[in-house]
């Protein structure tokens, strides 16, 4: 049943809305990850020995946003039980030991966000903040590094155990993103906090993009050899020109920001780097997927729903999405980088 | 019944039932924060402001108690009921990112702006955000609803059963169903009423407190008096809701409105059927051994505004297609609870307004009246416990279908679920909620006890 490359060069009709459903998710995720991923990394770095001040200023930076940013994970995760129903169905059945790690985390970032203004323990907040970050960032590694590395089914039904997720390319996906964020993080604070004056955080970012880089490297090399048919997928046309297409484009920007943070140039213009190092990756991996969605054997073509669904969906979420992302833009620009310099009156 | 089936069951209930509460107090404080900040703004009186400022705080802890809450519950869907959600996930799943899509997504970017906007945007963007951030709260609920029930009212779809999945035929059918809008207004209501009941309480024990000035009782007698005045409207209105609401289950829910009413037998043609407002089912489970009072002909008015309508029986439906025994008992009494609750609430209501009218409700007299304060305390959880008890009859009283005639719920569960790890989870759930809930007490007392920064200025 894999073979879409077949069905493309044989001229039969592919259908369109479940390629479109799967763009929609995909970018709905990215945004999400793009978002977020930067507020988990703060989360993070919140955890490390530091001022309690610098602390309080992190929950500052992240407080106003955090909530519109993780929104867009319930976004995908909707447009996802709508279109392919199964996934959402056999992904979760499957991978509820990942989901759980991240709910909690959720939780527990929401309980310290609305406890912390009124609390008088603030320090304790804050490390609830930084705890929650953490489990969501590694519940992310386990969830996509599970789902990845393929799951058993039975008569469409989720087969295999509770810990089948955890596999050696997952355990390398989830050290890769963990890092990935952190040097997400760090670049989001670098404008707000006097982090750039410090004479650790360069090593540092340096430190953990290098993790990054070798984990997901790894991690990339390990999969073809656990579930063949990436294999197959990735050393075929035209995946494999956009394959190495995007690992170009990596590479480059990669260059770009090793070069800026030896040099200690242009600490504003790191955010866009990591963030584009970011969409590239994640591009490459949406591109390695497709079109699977549950790999090792379905597709999305197997899964989506009825054209019905798919066409009442996008007459629905179409026109809206790109007023979500406008009123989010807003935001951003509210609560942009003056919002963190300015302590009176923030709110409540 | 199956061990995994009811522990799931159990999992499921103990969620939802926890995280209506918070919805249902976002929906209701959004509407008193937007009219606070209107009247605030035409009127120009700091004590509108002062009164936004104060239970936006307390939005802000439910709120994000909500997010919290509901994560778990979103997950459920995929981690224990697959087969339902890959049977439905064409209608359900789509209405449910409706709603994340275009609810959640602007309820959550326009309170960022309500709670930290205030030296950041001009007060007309900000009356903006408050607005947006009621109408999506509604509009949250409404494809909520509209998803439940359809599951209950399953109309505009039909059920592949080549494939096992549901199939869309009618769109405006399915969402707009017989039981829909009637539902949501209920909800809306139901969720008005008892967060108003939450504001006065929570404002007479702040009146209570020791600690206090002159200009903090006069603001939490406004609270109280505000609370009353919408209260005074919902309360009456969600009685003819519940009744109309009464004759759709009736009508397509025939086995669920019999276990509600816990009516064994069907009456006999020209006979009416009667209504009791208390029974007790008998040993057999096919009758009740104690019913008062009996009024004749009752049930077959209210049902079908005739003398002698027929009302079928509890004893007339197959096995397979009612609630057990044990499921119709707690229909029956969770809304008998719940129209207890709603006469009660109309009846409180209008006591207030005479409290208020003789003038008991001022700074100089209220230190009188500590008796008509505590009772209000007491009357916080009136309204979210018949939220509760609304919601078990309406979920409870379904049984065995997930969607009605369609799916059943022993259809509906995942596949490899183990009983071990289920109630590990409820456990951990139930733990989970009770910091939450113990946390979010906490917090409204003190913010309460410090009350309102009447030295807080735009």
């Amino acid at each position: 049943m894999n073979d879409f490359i077949t069905l493309a060069t044989s001229g039969a009709h592919i259908p369109l809305l479940p390629i479109v459903w799967f763009a929609i998710i995909g970018i709905e995720l990215a945004l999400y990850i793009l978002l977020d991923g930067g507020n988990l990394g703060i989360g993070i770095l919140s955890l490390l020995p530091q001022k309690e001040d610098n602390r309080s200023l992190m929950l500052h930076v992240v407080g106003p946003i955090w909530d519109a940013n993780e929104t867009w994970l319930l976004v995908a995760a909707g447009s996802l039980f709508g279109a392919f129903p199964a996934v959402y169905a056999i992904g979760l059945n499957a991978l509820f030991v990942p989901a759980i790690v991240i709910a909690v985390g959720i939780i527990l970032r929401a309980g310290s966000f609305a406890f912390f203004e009124f609390s008088e323990m603030k320090s304790l907040w804050t490390k609830v903040f930084g705890v929650g970050s953490l489990l969501v960032a590694i519940g992310h590694g386990l969830l996509f590094g599970g789902l990845l590395s393929g799951i058993k089914i039975v008569d469409g039904h989720f087969g295999g155990g509770a810990f089948d997720f955890l596999t050696p390319f997952t355990l390398l996906f989830t050290i890769g993103l963990f890092f990935a964020y952190v040097v997400l993080g760090y670049s989001a604070l670098i404008g707000k906090i006097d982090y750039a004056l410090q004479v650790e955080t360069f090593p540092r970012i340096l430190g953990a993009s290098v993790v990054t880089f070798l984990a997901l490297l790894t991690a990339t090399f390990v999969l073809p050899n656990m579930s063949y048919i990436f294999m197959t997928a990735w050393t075929a046309a035209p995946t494999s020109y956009l394959l190495y297409l995007i690992a170009g484009a990596i590479f480059m920007t990669s260059v770009i920001l090793g070069y800026n943070a030896i040099a200690k140039k242009n600490p504003e213009q790191m955010h866009f780097f990591a963030m584009l190092i970011f969409v590239l990756g994640y591009a490459g991996m949406v591109v390695g997927l497709f079109p699977y969605i549950v790999p090792p054997a379905v597709t999305i073509f197997d899964v989506a729903s009825p054209d019905s669904t798919l066409k009442f969906m996008l007459y629905g979420i179409g026109p809206i999405l790109p007023i979500v992302f406008a009123y989010n833009w807003y935001l951003h620009k509210v609560f942009g980088s003056n919002f963190a310099h300015n302590k009176e009156g923030e709110g409540y | 019944m199956d061990l995994v089936l009811m522990l799931s069951r159990i999992q499921f209930g103990a969620t939802a039932a926890f995280h209506i509460i918070f919805p249902m107090m976002s929906i209701g404080l959004a509407l008193y924060l937007f009219v606070m900040e209107c009247m605030w703004l035409k009127t120009g009186k700091q004590e509108y402001y002062q009164q936004l400022r104060f239970w936006l705080k307390i939005f802000t802890l439910s709120f994000a108690i909500g997010v919290a809450s509901g994560i778990p519950m979103a997950f459920q869907f995929g981690m224990s009921w697959a087969a339902f959600s890959n049977a439905a996930g064409s209608f359900f799943g789509n209405i449910i990112g409706f709603e994340t899509t275009i609810a959640f997504t602007l309820e959550t970017a326009s309170l960022g702006i309500m709670i930290f906007g205030w030296k950041y945007v001009s007060r007309t963007v900000h009356l903006i955000a408050n607005g947006l951030t009621f109408f999506a709260a509604t509009l949250s609920a409404f494809w909520i609803i509209a998803a439940n029930s359809w599951m209950q009212i399953p109309e505009g779809t039909h059920m592949d059963l080549v494939t096992g999945k549901i199939i869309v035929d009618n769109y405006w059918q399915a969402i707009f169903n017989s039981g829909t809008m009637t539902s949501y207004l209920h909800t809306l209501l139901a969720a008005v009423t008892a967060t108003l009941f939450l504001v006065a309480g929570v404002s007479a024990w702040a009146i209570l407190r020791e600690n206090k000035t002159r200009e903090k009782v006069q603001f939490f007698i406004n609270s109280i008096k505000y609370a009353i005045v919408v209260a005074l409207i919902a309360a009456p209105v969600q009685v003819i809701f519940g009744d109309i609401l009464g004759v759709i289950v009736a009508k397509h829910q025939p086995a669920k409105f019999a276990a509600m009413e816990l009516h064994y037998d069907t009456n006999a043609q020209g006979q009416g059927a009667p209504w009791s407002l208390f029974a007790l089912p008998n040993k057999d489970n096919n009758g009740t051994s104690f019913a008062w009072p009996s009024i004749p002909n009752a049930l077959s008015i209210v049902t079908t505004k005739t003398m002698t309508g027929e009302v079928k029986g509890l004893n007339d439906f197959a096995t397979n297609e009612k609630p057990t025994a044990i499921e119709s008992a707690l229909t029956y009494y969770s809304s008998r609870i719940m129209i207890l609750i709603g006469f009660a609430m109309v009846a409180i209501a209008l006591v207030a307004l005479y409290y208020w009218r003789r003038g008991k409700l001022e700074v100089d007299t209220i230190e009188n009246h500590k008796g008509f304060l505590r009772f209000f305390v007491w009357m916080i959880p009136l309204g979210f416990i018949a939220v509760e008890m609304g919601w078990m009859a309406r979920e409870i009283g379904r049984q065995p279908y997930m969607i009605y005639h369609n799916l059943t719920i022993a259809q509906s569960l995942s596949s490899n679920l183990n009983a071990g790890i289920i109630i590990f989870l409820i456990v951990a759930i139930v733990a989970i909620y009770i910091a939450l809930f113990s946390l979010l007490v906490h917090f409204i007392r003190r913010i309460t006890e410090k009350g309102p920064d009447f030295n807080a200025t735009i």
